[in-house]
């Protein structure tokens, strides 16, 4: 199914990534309807007569304050009183454009058009203001929601306005371009500590996530699923014990879904589990993490017709000219989203329209796949957006809305829908495993002459319709394409066909290929003989950001000073989250290595970060504090492994992540700058995996280059040091 | 039949014994501030008060709990102006904010017991309590932040 055909998704996202999701910014009269009056401007904010400033957000709102961020934007601009501005999630519409919240792209694609649209509503609110004064615009300022006249000192606020004058400035969009914007050092909201707006119901439990949604006669349902993740077929139902179950309601089997509904979650669990299903397995049953990096590196091995992803000069020929060669081989295992609140969502049909409660990552794209699987008209789904208990990419499918809406059609009763964690973990579309064989080659010099990387991954773009000509999946390739000044380089990009669903985690692709290309620098750097800081600096004159922030880390964390016996310090420096809109990110991880057990410690993490403009200065601090730590989990511990076609782990005491007993200290640093933004969900993540594996070698001399580094991972390299 | 005692309201709820406490909470009493993240008591985020004491609600039968005084993240004060929730908003700790009812469950036992817990013992009582955004340097802050009544 690809709702959303690759031309569709690229002209959204070019509109999208242009800045332009404000598409429509016709301002309309003051509308009275049942008597009360609001004023939108466009599709970015509503003012009411009591000076209430509601900002629109179209991005969902996941833990990295972006309700808080887009509203300063827009603020700045309109020159509101902050005191006045509030924040809504509308449900999903056209006029928003592409709704999709990922790649760290929220800030970045929407800060120019943010920024005008508070700028168009307030030259309007000026222009009505001066008009009913009979004065000239020019005469007048907005400041704190107010428009002053400044020879006579008149003043009306914004809500006054809305409330008693006709406003009817309008904007083309030449128009919109036209208008002059603030200049950073104008800024009074944007840049400033403000504390984030859903933090107070986030502390008393009044916060409403899709899980705490209910509908008057809403019914409880509890889906089988099948036993491998891919590929299953539904043979056959036997309902005859759940159908004894307390509360139970019905069976539902639409296609290959089956499913319980009862009149309470714990009897819907007591139906479900009652229900007899056989499945057919499908093609997949014997896959496994041992088959899948078997295949991988077969493929690594004879694939020579897969096409590039980074081509300059002749790679093969300067190896072979290269008075040095080094190879290595790294791998990554899957990893899951493990976003706290499991996915669930709440359906209602009725009227011929689907009403969907939850959490959502990408409306857009559910929308597409929601048509053609319900057999409806875009305009009969609305999602109505919740908080999300954790996205980091698991909410961008709407795997579990498909089956909330399909079940809702079926029993005509409002349904809610939980998976357990087990469901959740299980019916994940996981970071797909990856292997890279990097060949690097040194001139007589010291100099990287030569840089080859075969890499392997799954691709989840598939799905979206995001493969490009040559078949390639830009989101599962991203990183591959570093910044080094390095003159030959190829890279190749080998599809990995498994049978396990692969998605969007944290970071995604970068994750993986920024671990490859940092230790195989480190790798490199000591091939040279070269300190690993120097090393990556005489490679990025040409990136004077980059080396701006790994010097930083260098000079905080004490670089280059003695540590105590198996302790070391590794750096790394990424142009995440893409090489286009990049953060310019560098960490320095200090650890301790156990040689009797392998087990890693990370004691200390310095990060350093360049995102432009910080629109939030506390909020940058804390998504950069929780992206390192997430890459701490994810270097350390997570290894989802795969046996009989499906995950063999089932919930956190198998599947583990990080404790607040092995979060270390972390000092970030966020570089002050006038740029414009980009984003800072991700990049940090994609730093930890390789400045850890380098302060292991640091400490130890022993290269692990398997993620997780786990104790019997940095065991073996020991073993193969000595 | 299960007759509870929640943030000092008396409840009669209609569910089998074995139910969990959590559904309880969550589904028939409304009180959704106490969350569901696995069912096994691996995560915390489903943390109440049972007598003063922090247990995991996911995994405490409905019948374990009657006659017992049930205190859920709505009940921890009135106005939500108990220190550690003070605290936990000067700090900016929560990010997506679902685990942190649990979180701030579990520290509020933990201050009840011990009202100037070193850094060890903080580690040592909220190691149970997964934050899967790793808002964990600040929750350490907060709870020595309230402890010190700043």
């Amino acid at each position: 199914m690809s709702p959303l055909n690759r031309r569709d998704f690229l002209k959204t996202a070019t509109v999208a990534g242009a800045g332009l999701t404000i598409h429509v910014l016709l301002p309309l009269p003051a509308e009275a309807a049942g008597g009360t009056i609001t004023w939108e401007p466009n599709a970015a904010l509503t003012i009411t007569p009591d000076g209430v400033v509601t900002v629109h957000i179209t991005k969902a709102e996941m833990g990295q304050g972006v309700g808080t961020a887009l509203a300063q934007i827009v603020a700045e601009e309109l020159e509101a009183d902050w005191k006045d501005i509030r924040v809504d999630y509308p449900i999903n519409d056209e006029k928003y454009g592409l709704m999709l919240t990922g790649g760290s792209w929220s800030v970045n694609w929407t800060f120019d058009a943010l920024s005008r649209a508070g700028a168009a509503a307030r030259l309007s609110l000026v222009d009505a203001a001066a008009t009913r004064w009979g004065a000239p615009a020019t005469e007048c300022a907005a400041e704190s929601g107010t428009v002053r006249h400044l020879p006579t000192g008149r003043s009306m606020s914004y809500g006054s306005i809305v409330a008693n004058l006709p406003i009817s400035k309008r904007f083309s969009d030449a128009d919109l371009k036209a208008i002059t914007l603030k200049k950073p050092a104008e800024y009074r909201i944007v840049g400033k500590w403000i504390p984030r707006l859903d933090l107070p119901e986030k502390v008393n439990g009044r916060a409403k996530f899709g899980i705490d949604q209910f509908l008057p006669g809403m019914v409880y349902a509890k889906v089988a699923y099948p036993p491998t993740r891919e590929g299953a077929k539904l043979k056959a139902v036997d309902d005859s014990e759940a159908r004894k179950a307390p509360g139970f309601i019905r069976t539902v089997v639409v296609g290959d879904l089956v499913a319980a509904v009862a009149d309470s979650y714990s009897n819907a669990v007591k139906a479900r589990d009652a229900l007899k299903v056989a499945w057919d397995p499908g093609p997949h049953a014997n896959v496994s993490s041992e088959s899948i990096f078997r295949d991988y590196a077969e493929k690594a091995r004879t694939d020579t017709r897969s096409p590039s992803w980074v081509e300059a000069g002749n790679a093969e020929a300067a190896l072979k000219e290269a008075a040095k060669t080094h190879q290595a081989v790294y791998t990554t295992d899957y990893v899951a989203h493990m976003q706290m609140e499991p996915m669930n969502c709440v359906a209602r049909f009725e009227d011929g329209a689907y009403d969907l409660y939850t959490g959502s990552q990408f409306q857009t794209m559910a929308v597409g796949y929601l048509t053609k699987a319900l057999g409806v008209e875009a305009k009969a789904i609305r999602i109505h957006q919740q908080y999300l208990g954790g996205g980091f990419g698991r909410r961008l499918e709407p795997d579990i809305m498909i089956e909330a809406a399909l079940i809702a059609r079926e029993i005509k009763k409002p349904v809610k829908l939980i998976r357990s964690r087990e469901e959740d973990l299980r019916r994940d579309f996981y970071r797909s495993a990856t292997l890279q064989v990097v060949k690097g080659g040194l001139d007589a010099g010291g100099k990287v002459v030569a840089w080859h990387n075969t890499l392997v991954a799954a691709y989840p773009g598939e799905r979206y319709g995001g493969l490009d000509k040559q078949g390639r999946d830009a989101f599962a390739l991203n990183g591959a394409d570093h910044i080094y000044d390095i003159p030959n380089q190829f890279v190749r990009a080998i599809r990995g066909e498994t049978g396990i669903a692969v998605g969007y985690v944290r970071a995604v692709a970068p994750n993986y290929t920024f671990f490859a290309v940092e230790t195989f620098i480190d790798e490199l750097a000591h091939l040279a003989g070269a300190d690993p800081v120097q090393f990556r600096l005489g490679m990025l004159g040409h990136a004077p950001r980059l080396a701006s922030v790994l010097r930083i880390v260098a000079e905080r964390s004490g670089w280059g000073k003695p540590l105590p016996k198996n302790v070391g310090r590794g750096v790394a420096c990424v142009t995440a989250q893409e090489k286009k809109s990049p953060t310019y990110t560098a960490s320095a991880v200090q650890a301790a290595v156990d040689p009797a057990t392998g087990v890693v410690r990370v004691q200390k993490i310095w990060c350093a970060v360049d995102p432009g403009i910080a629109v939030n200065p506390d909020g940058v601090r804390s998504q950069v504090e929780g992206s390192v730590l997430f890459g701490v989990s994810n270097a350390l511990k997570e290894q989802g492994i795969i046996a009989n076609g499906a995950i063999a782990q089932t919930n956190f005491h198998d599947y583990q992540v990080l404790r607040m007993n092995e979060a270390p200290e972390v000092e970030v640093f966020v570089v002050p700058s006038t740029a414009y933004p980009t984003g800072v969900g991700e990049p940090g993540v994609t730093t930890i995996a390789p400045a850890l594996s380098n302060a292991i070698f640091m400490a130890t001399g022993a290269r692990v280059r398997q993620v997780p580094l786990l104790p019997d991972r940095v065991l073996k390299a020991l073993q193969q040091k000595a | 039949m299960a007759r509870l005692l929640v943030n000092g309201k008396s409840h009669t709820v209609d569910v089998a014994p074995d139910t969990p406490l959590l559904w309880v909470i969550r589904e028939h009493l409304r009180l959704t501030g106490t969350k569901f993240g696995c069912g096994i008591a691996q995560c915390g985020a489903c943390t109440v008060h049972l007598n003063g004491q922090a247990v995991r609600s996911c995994s405490t039968p409905v019948a374990a709990a009657e006659g017992k005084k049930i205190t859920t993240i709505e009940g921890l004060d009135p106005h939500g102006g108990h220190p550690l929730q003070v605290a936990w908003i000067a700090e900016q700790v929560p990010q997506c904010g679902y685990c942190q009812s649990g979180q701030i469950m579990q520290a509020a036992a933990l201050l009840a017991k011990n009202p100037h817990p070193n850094d060890q013992e903080i580690v040592d009582a909220m190691s149970g309590n997964i934050c899967r955004c790793a808002t964990y340097l600040r929750i350490k802050r907060a709870i020595q932040r309230a402890a010190q009544g700043v």
